[in-house]
């Protein structure tokens, strides 16, 4: 969910750029989490609020970015949804989910849904849709997110080979209301995973057109399209009255998601009430917007932790643990989060986000406490870094060159190196130039997750296979971790599966192979006009609980 | 006439090809992978990357993607961007949006621009004069964005939260109609506006001492008379000059008003294409500016005739 991602993260570099003190203000937890089930309000009305236009057509299957997954999040209701406060996975359209051995998964669909085109919703919807986004001839954006499923191979073999197969083998229908999901090994978090949009179902429509589904998907959730994506302008949704009064209907007759380029435009006419809800806040904003907005402001800490990565594997200068442990203690995360980014941000001390259940206060010790003398200790014992130099590569396009300067300049302070930084146009260039071993200096890295467990901050950024299938661009491989990983995968509980987990985080933070340097908080603001705005985890607008004040 | 508008035409289409040409390689040359711009900082899955390679044939050579996209071209066909849209619907979904902008916002600079420039000359020397010399200048000097910005929070907020007036939509909205573009359309027309007073000014307070305008005052005409037809007549040509070749800035330089008042325009369009490495888009969207370029300076060749009867076409 990255792309417009840059663009909120521009917006909370704020207080950066500007060196704006209210950004911190006195909000902190007191409306940190939601005003929602306040009274129960009136049902009706129509509401707008801000959305960036999404990359890919309206596919459950092919969108993974922020922008797609709002829109979606109101169109479909998936088998598992996330509790707004504890991000705990709970069951949506799922009667149960079950499993002995977290290898087979039998799944049992509830009563009452149906698609907006009246078609009911059945197991065989789930199925065709997951075979749908795991075909590689389709090319969906989503599909590393079935390779957990057996016979996944079959359908995406990879680069110049053709699929041997349309269906995959672990996927069976039982009957209209149940399917079982074999799984290639054990897997504990499926069930979480599951809530992510790339396992919504999809109706025996789609298949007749795929491409008149981009800009008027049909699904089965809360809010239907109403007429087509009017793409750079708006897409218009309204609510779907047959969808069960059990699960929640809708309280707003309609929504109209207006698409901006611009976060200053939005913003703009959030305070002329010309749209009621926006959920990324201009750089602009930040100094006014809590005294302009009071408690309609929402503040708290979401998905994403902001690390500091090497290339370990490509460059042997940062092999060694106790000079990354070095390198982290040097940096002043407080100072940081202070000053660059106005309180915005908040230090990380653990690899996972504090949202997601798993997350320990403080697990990083020592090595993510300043301590400058004890730094350069370690750092000399270590050998330092050849030449004395450390080049810190950024993307340029997400207000990234203050605090990056400003590590450098700690670094540079308390272990008398050199340090260099490297602009890049975007991200992407940063990943090419890694891949390409044509730039080997450390780099600026943020992870968000698709789904809430803790196994979505380990697996995808530092195991083996997510050297080449993931965003483990470092390089970093420890045999141990794998071990862990693939225990706390078959574990037979939840609890005893966190445990394992975090015991594979523990190597992490021994190991450093990247040093978590802040976590993000998200912003949203809504006019008079509307209450009960909660904003997830995800920073997805939870649009069916809304209604007008 | 009809021979010089002829071979004017026939002038255009290498021009053109070159144009796509230029463009193509440019947008070849960008770094970066558009299949990877798709995925934003996620590392896009590498097998998705190589079917969408495929299927757009990126892996093939430049020249044989320019052959492609010639061969294309030539039946009609400007392709599809790399989520399989076609190009066409995203020109004519963005184009109209611009071409009403652009209108707007040359009826606004010429009409303004030219009035206050008049007024400004006859009035030489006086208050008027200072006023249009002082404000004008200031336009120039302030940079678009900020005009646009300041004006949005003015009259689309503040006019709105603290006098309940809502008569400039605060982003566009098509609701609003032909009131969507005013507001917009005056920040895209500032700085042109700008200009065509002073070069009015200049120009006309210049014919204003001519020999034949002496003489049309000698004859007894009216004084309107003499600043309509013999006047403004003969300081119009560097005007229309310069209104020309606005016309296609206006119409590919909007990216900045666009982008503050959320218009779905062609400015707005190139920005993300650019930024995406839509080649197919920008290539189409550059060659249709193009078009633009030359047809409005083929208007302008032809309108010095009208203006002034001593230039002919053969």
């Amino acid at each position: 969910m990255r792309l417009t991602k840059t663009m909120r993260l521009t917006a909370m570099a704020a207080c950066a750029a500007l060196a704006i003190s209210a950004c911190s203000t006195s909000s902190g937890d007191k409306k940190s989490s939601d005003q929602a089930s306040g009274g129960s309000g009136k049902t009706g009305g129509s509401i707008s609020v801000q959305l960036g236009e999404p990359q890919n057509g309206l596919v459950p299957q092919n969108t993974a970015e922020s922008e797609g997954t709002q829109v979606l999040h109101g169109l479909f209701a998936g088998l598992v949804e996330y509790d707004n406060k504890t991000n705990e996975p709970k069951l949506r359209m799922a009667e149960s989910i079950e499993t002995t051995d977290s290898t087979v998964w039998t799944i049992k669909l509830k009563d009452g849904y149906t698609f907006h085109n009246g078609e009911k919703v059945t197991a065989q919807n789930y199925v065709d849709a997951w075979n749908y986004g795991a075909n590689q001839d389709n090319a969906q954006q989503a599909l590393p997110f079935f390779d957990k499923i057996l016979g996944s191979d079959e359908l995406a073999p990879g680069k110049d080979k053709k699929p041997t197969a349309k269906e995959l083998k672990g996927l069976k229908v039982v009957d209209d209301k149940t399917f079982t999901v074999t799984l290639k090994a054990p897997f504990s978090q499926f069930k979480t995973m599951l809530g992510y949009n790339a396992f919504y179902p999809l109706p025996k429509a789609f298949f007749t057109d795929p491409k008149a589904f981009d800009d008027a998907p049909i699904g089965n959730g809360p809010f239907q399209m109403d007429g087509k994506w009017q793409h750079n302008q708006q897409i218009k949704v309204k609510r779907y009255d047959n969808f069960p009064a059990a699960d929640g209907k809708a309280k707003l007759d309609s929504v109209t998601f207006k698409i901006y380029d611009k976060l200053e435009t939005a913003y703009n006419d959030l305070r002329a009430d010309n749209i009621q809800i926006t959920n990324k806040l201009p750089i602009s904003a930040m100094a006014t917007v809590a005294q302009e907005f009071g408690d309609r402001y929402i503040y708290k800490p979401e998905a994403s932790v902001g690390y500091l990565g090497f290339p370990i594997a490509t460059n042997p200068a940062f092999a060694k643990a106790d000079l990354r442990k070095a390198i982290s203690m040097a940096i002043d995360r407080d100072a940081i989060t202070k000053t660059i980014f106005s309180g915005t941000r908040k230090p990380a001390d653990d690899f996972v986000s504090p949202i997601v259940p798993g997350y320990r206060q403080g697990a990083c010790g020592d090595a993510c406490k300043y301590d400058p003398a004890k730094a350069k200790e370690l750092f000399t014992q270590a050998g330092g870094l050849p030449g004395n130099k450390l080049e810190i590569g950024y993307n340029a396009d997400g207000g990234h060159k203050e605090w990056i300067e400003a590590v450098g300049n700690q670094l540079k302070n308390n272990l008398g190196i050199d340090v260099t930084f490297k602009p890049f146009e975007k991200f992407g260039k940063i990943l090419d130039a890694l891949g390409k071993k044509e730039y080997t200096g450390a780099f600026r890295m943020a992870w968000s997750m698709d789904y809430p467990s803790i196994e979505d901050y380990l697996r995808p950024i530092f195991s083996k296979i997510a050297i080449d299938n993931g965003s483990n661009y470092g390089g970093y491989v420890n045999e141990d971790f794998e071990a862990l990983l693939a225990k706390a995968d078959s574990a037979k509980t939840d609890a005893e599966g966190l445990k394992l987990y975090q015991q594979a985080d523990d190597i992490l933070l021994k190991d450093l192979p990247y040093i978590p340097v802040y976590t993000y908080m998200s912003s949203a603001a809504y006019t008079k006009t509307v209450k009960n705005v909660v904003v997830d985890a995800q920073n997805r607008i939870d649009l069916a609980n809304v209604e007008l004040a | 006439m009809g021979r010089y508008v002829v071979r004017r035409v026939i002038q255009a289409i290498p021009v053109i090809l070159g144009a796509t040409f230029l463009i193509y390689a440019l947008v070849f040359l960008l770094p970066g992978d558009p299949i990877q711009a798709l995925a934003g900082e996620r590392r896009a899955d590498p097998t998705v990357v190589a079917m969408l390679h495929n299927r757009y044939h990126l892996d093939d050579p430049f020249f044989l993607q320019y052959w492609h996209y010639l061969v294309g071209l030539f039946q009609g066909d400007f392709g599809e961007d790399y989520r399989g849209n076609a190009v066409v619907d995203v020109m004519t979904r963005a184009f109209p949006y611009t071409i009403n902008l652009a209108l707007t916002a040359l009826v606004i600079e010429m009409v303004v621009g030219v009035v206050a420039g008049v007024i400004a000359a006859l009035r030489r020397g006086r208050f008027i004069d200072n006023l249009v010399l002082i404000s004008t200048l200031m336009v120039i000097s302030i940079p678009t964005f900020v005009i646009g910005f300041v004006l949005q929070l003015l009259l689309g907020v503040k006019l709105h939260t603290d006098y309940g007036i809502d008569f400039f939509p605060v982003s566009f909205n098509e609701d609003a109609g032909f009131r969507a573009y005013l507001l917009p359309a005056y920040v895209l027309a500032s700085t042109s506006l700008a200009y065509i007073a002073r070069l009015t000014r200049t120009s006309l307070i210049e014919v204003m001492r001519a020999d034949y305008v002496r003489t049309a005052v000698a004859k007894g005409l009216s004084p309107l008379r003499v600043v309509v037809r013999h006047g403004l007549r003969n300081a119009l040509i560097p005007i229309v000059t310069f209104l020309g070749m606005d016309l296609g800035s206006l119409m590919g330089g909007a990216v900045i008003t666009e982008g503050i008042f959320n218009i779905p325009g062609i400015g707005h369009q190139l920005f993300q294409s650019v930024y995406l490495r839509e080649r197919t888009i920008v290539v189409g969207v550059v060659s249709a500016l193009v078009l633009v370029y030359l047809f409005t300076n083929l208007v302008v060749d032809l309108l010095y005739a009208v203006l002034d009867p001593r230039i002919r076409y053969e």
